[in-house]
């Protein structure tokens, strides 16, 4: 109890807005040694003009991975050196975070040199070639070579945000990337990086004079930015699609889903939120689908569900804040199928979707949820760093203090309110499916052929998974020959 | 699953030799007992918050069987498999009603399961973990279930290339010790598991056991009532008698290379490892190879700067120093932008072991790596979770968090000398491997 008070005393000192330079502050202040700032501009990906996909986050990586106009990059990495600090940066659709923490003991020298980073950039060739051809790698090794999963999440979101300003992974395409100019990255910044964008974030042990000083030091931005307001409008998905993207590996990685209309802050969101933890909580076991593919099938290493934004999650154990969005999807993430199993998982989760939006959640599942989700808040602020994160995103989607948020509306939540939700914006058709696989042609076969699919078992199973098997097996997912297409992956991104 | 236990000389802090030799910033009760289950309670700034961390000191150094390789990591899952008191339902019913954030990992030393919850529902929690390390029960079927979670895992990871190079330079590198494979294991071995549901039991039974295990408890914590709580939950979990019979590596007579063909389109990766020192905190080795391995390879190197920076050859350069219960390797690891620079590359890394051989490591620079060192210390350990995972990769060692201060003091007298010395004494051309790795065309790099 001692922790919320002390959380939602700090939440109402921090949303207070100095209006005059526009620019928002949350400011946690405490007796900790070590002090972290956090800048988030609300903007990002979204604003990449259509030919240039990857702008904005090459632009913030220009920035927090290049030379400030006084010091070559060599020269800041030998400055921060010594104070174990370093600065980072994270671009997604509406945001783009810089982030980086020190000891107070070093806060003078680390400030200047973050100040001299964001606010007078160098602008060096040799630094744009660097962070361009790093960009380049991480597309077509991080994504398309070593890693399935988050490869299938970015083709099925820029899939369902096809043609809006979300349809396209954040990190751009590798044309795009090769035409974009230094030019390209001093516009952007320039309309971009403003006050009106930005939310300064600091927490931990500085003075009040310190936090003075950089609203004074950040008022030197630009104003405002005269980018029209962001409309994200997901065209409708007529069919079930499915989009196997074929590259040499082992098994299949599977990621489907569909946009919703809710974010934090909407009337849905605690009612959708106890849905996701019930149906799959991000790499805990509890979750429906994960006891019935991995615990009781035994198919894969696990299995989830999202109604937000959610990258890198094969790293984190926990969501990364700072990737809000004002349009949010729902997916399912089904880890890696050995191939002669594939079509018959896929099926299993689309029917576990369809139980979940007929059935809904049942009595002792939601209660149980309710608990872990009122307890669970807590776990994810458990550092300065994310709650100071976490009042960035509250700011931004017009909630009090995400904890007490969370608990206010939970404590209020019914179970009829939730199973309401989930039939109001959940279903089991029309749904986009992407699969990364070596046998693309022969899963499609699978997925449309005739007859039901199978599965084998290493040990002998209860009859009634026996039963439920056949159901699967021949459960129709609705996808017909003709809303399947198959990409080879170097097209992906290209 | 790792080998080398991230970050974790992070944790060492550097002064000189006259302050006073605490690294490790929080004070802590230390506590065996009568079982030889050991306790360690570390009272922290994390308001309603508690972490526990258990950690069994088996890992895959201990599976000493032909093939049973990535067997401690399969019971790591196995863990999960419940109880006649706790079936997996009602763990997880419990769990989910603490509104925990319940994971565990497992290494070449160590398994560790953690949790992370709120501090009232420490009694509960303590006594369902002690019921599943003293009575875990699992059926056939259920094991043979979990194998092919294990195996999901492996294919998830299978995508990397990065992990290939790893199983082979192991492989390569050693040719006794358990050190030979991953944590992961052989693929062989992982696809015969289900077939190894005696064995897993047998396992169970040499490892699980109070002497092999610590547990730590970081947060909003009482070192008395943690005390009570594990006595009346832990204390009738009976003590084991094995002891793993490690194979010692015989002394590497040559230097060693291998190489790997991927099949799709990736970076060129180059890996040049050393046979290095078991982890001390009564010399100098494990401290000065760490320093080194920042110094002539981290970021701020001279060598990162030409080869990254400047010319832009490498995509990425780092080093690990050793910190295994048992001699490891150096190891450095590099990927390349382009193919055709392979043999350049390795001749620029060998020249900078070479040189640093012979000339000393600018005293300056050291003192850089000492203070850093210090910073990141306070840096990393900013609630209960960190605190208790880092404590935990020391526990894999030593089993206790005073070896912290013991390799601070170590780390605070380095001089160049010693750097020297050390590089002298492990990075040599007999106990070396060198393990490449190239995709398939059209290359993957940007032009």
């Amino acid at each position: 109890m001692r922790w919320l008070l002390l959380a939602l005393t700090l939440s109402l000192c921090a949303f207070a807005q100095t209006r005059a330079s526009q620019m928002r502050i949350v400011a946690l202040p405490g007796n900790s040694p070590v002090v972290t700032l956090r800048l988030v501009f609300t903007t990002g990906a979204a604003r990449d003009p259509d030919d240039k996909p990857g702008l904005a986050r090459l632009t913030a990586e220009m920035l927090a991975g290049g030379g400030s106009k006084d010091l070559t990059h060599n020269q800041i990495v030998e400055a921060l050196f010594p104070m174990a600090a370093s600065v980072g940066s994270q671009v997604d659709m509406e945001m783009t975070t810089f982030s980086g923490a020190t000891h107070v003991d070093n806060l003078e020298a680390y400030y200047k040199i973050f100040l001299a980073m964001l606010l007078d950039p160098g602008w060096r060739e040799d630094d744009f070639k660097r962070l361009k051809d790093s960009a380049i790698n991480s597309l077509r090794v991080g994504m398309r070579g070593n890693n399935d999963e988050e490869l299938g999440k970015e083709v099925l979101l820029s899939e369902l945000y096809h043609g809006t300003p979300y349809g396209h992974y954040s990190v751009g395409s590798v044309t795009a990337l090769q035409k974009i100019t230094i030019d390209d990255l001093k516009q952007f910044y320039k309309q971009h990086y403003t006050q009106s964008n930005l939310i300064l974030g600091i927490a931990g042990g500085y003075s009040p004079a310190f936090l003075d000083r950089i609203k004074k030091d950040f008022g030197a931005l630009p104003a405002n930015d005269s980018a029209p307001a962001l409309a994200i409008r997901p065209r409708a998905i007529e069919h079930t699609h499915a989009l196997i993207v074929e590259k040499n590996t082992r098994s299949v990685a599977y990621s489907l889903g569909f946009p919703i209309d809710v974010k934090r802050g909407d009337p849905d969101y605690p009612a959708l939120l106890v849905m996701q933890s019930y149906f799959g909580q991000h790499r805990e076991s509890g979750g429906r689908l994960f006891q019935r593919i991995r615990e009781i099938r035994g198919i894969n290493y696990g299995d989830y569900d999202y109604i937000e934004y959610f990258p890198r999650g094969g790293n984190l154990l926990e969501p990364p804040p700072n990737v809000a969005r004002g349009s949010q999807a729902f997916q399912i993430w089904i880890r890696p199928a050995e191939p002669p199993q594939a079509a018959f998982t896929l099926r299993l989760g689309v029917y576990e979707l369809n139980k979940l939006v007929k059935d809904g959640i049942p009595q002792e599942d939601f209660d149980r949820t309710k608990e872990f989700l009122s307890k669970f808040v807590n776990v994810l602020t458990k550092t300065k760093r994310a709650e100071l994160a976490y009042a960035i995103d509250s700011l931004y989607y017009g909630i009090p203090n995400y904890n007490s948020y969370v608990k206010d509306a939970l404590a209020k939540l019914t179970r009829d309110q939730v199973n309401t939700a989930i039939r109001k914006h959940l279903r089991a058709d029309r749904l986009q499916i992407v699969a990364v696989t070596d046998h693309a042609v022969d899963l499609k076969r699978q997925i449309v052929g005739a007859g039901p699919s199978t599965i084998e078992y290493n040990s002998p199973k209860p009859a009634e998974i026996l039963a439920e098997d056949k159901i699967v097996g021949a459960f129709d997912i609705g996808v017909r020959p003709e809303d399947i297409e198959i990409v080879p992956v170097e097209k992906v991104f290209e | 699953m790792i080998r080398l236990l991230p970050l974790l000389l992070c944790a060492v802090l550097l002064a000189s030799a006259a302050d006073a030799p605490k690294t490790f910033p929080f004070s802590f009760t230390q506590e065996d007992l009568p079982n030889g289950l050991r306790l360690v309670t570390i009272p922290t700034d994390s308001p309603n918050l508690v972490s526990v961390f258990i950690v069994v000191q088996a890992g895959s150094r201990n599976e000493v069987e032909a093939g049973k390789t990535g067997f401690a990591h399969l019971f790591e899952h196995m863990m999960f498999r419940g109880t006649d008191k706790y079936p997996p339902e009602k763990y997880n019913e419990i769990l989910k009603r603490a509104g925990a954030a319940s994971n565990a990992f497992t290494a070449s030393d160590v398994t560790v399961f953690h949790t992370t919850f709120s501090k009232e529902d420490l009694p509960t929690i303590l006594a369902m973990e002690a019921d599943r390390f003293e009575n875990l029960k699992y059926s056939l079927e259920a094991f043979k279930t979990e194998t092919g979670a294990v195996l999901g895992e492996y294919n998830k990871n299978s995508a990397n290339p990065g992990q290939k190079l790893e199983e082979v330079l192991a492989d390569t590198a050693f040719d006794r010790h358990t050190y030979k494979h991953t944590t992961m294991g052989f693929l062989k071995d992982v696809q015969d598991m289900p077939s190894q549901y005696d064995y897993s039991i047998k396992f169970f039974d040499r490892y699980y056991r109070p002497e092999y295990t610590t547990i730590i408890l970081t947060g909003d914590v009482d070192a008395k009532q943690a005390r009570t709580l594990v006595d009346k939950s832990f204390g009738n979990w009976p003590r084991g008698s094995y002891h793993a019979d490690i194979p010692v590596e015989p002394k590497q007579q040559g230097p060693r290379e291998a190489h790997v063909d991927w099949p799709s389109p990736t970076l060129p990766l180059l890996t040049i490892a050393y046979k290095g020192p078991a982890y001390t905190d009564t010399a100098k080795d494990t401290a000065a190879l760490d320093a080194f391995s920042t110094l002539v390879f981290g970021q701020n190197s001279e060598l990162y700067q030409k080869l990254v920076v400047r010319e832009q050859k490498l995509d990425s350069l780092s080093a690990n120093s050793p910190s295994s219960v048992d001699p490891d390797l150096f190891t450095i690891r590099a990927r390349l932008k382009h193919v055709e620079d392979l043999p350049a590359m390795r001749e620029e890394i060998l020249s900078a072991v070479k040189r640093f051989q012979d000339e000393l490591v600018p005293a300056d620079k050291l003192e850089a790596v000492k203070k850093r060192e210090r910073y990141g210390f306070t840096l990393r350990l900013d609630n209960s979770e960190s605190v208790a995972q880092t404590v935990a990769e020391y526990v894999a060692l030593r089993r206790t968090p005073d070896t912290i201060d013991k390799l601070y003091v170590q780390y605070g007298q380095l001089t160049p000398e010693d750097l020297r010395e050390m590089a002298r004494k492990y990075l040599i051309e007999s106990g070396r491997t060198i393990v490449s790795l190239t995709g398939a065309a059209p290359a993957g790099a940007a032009k």
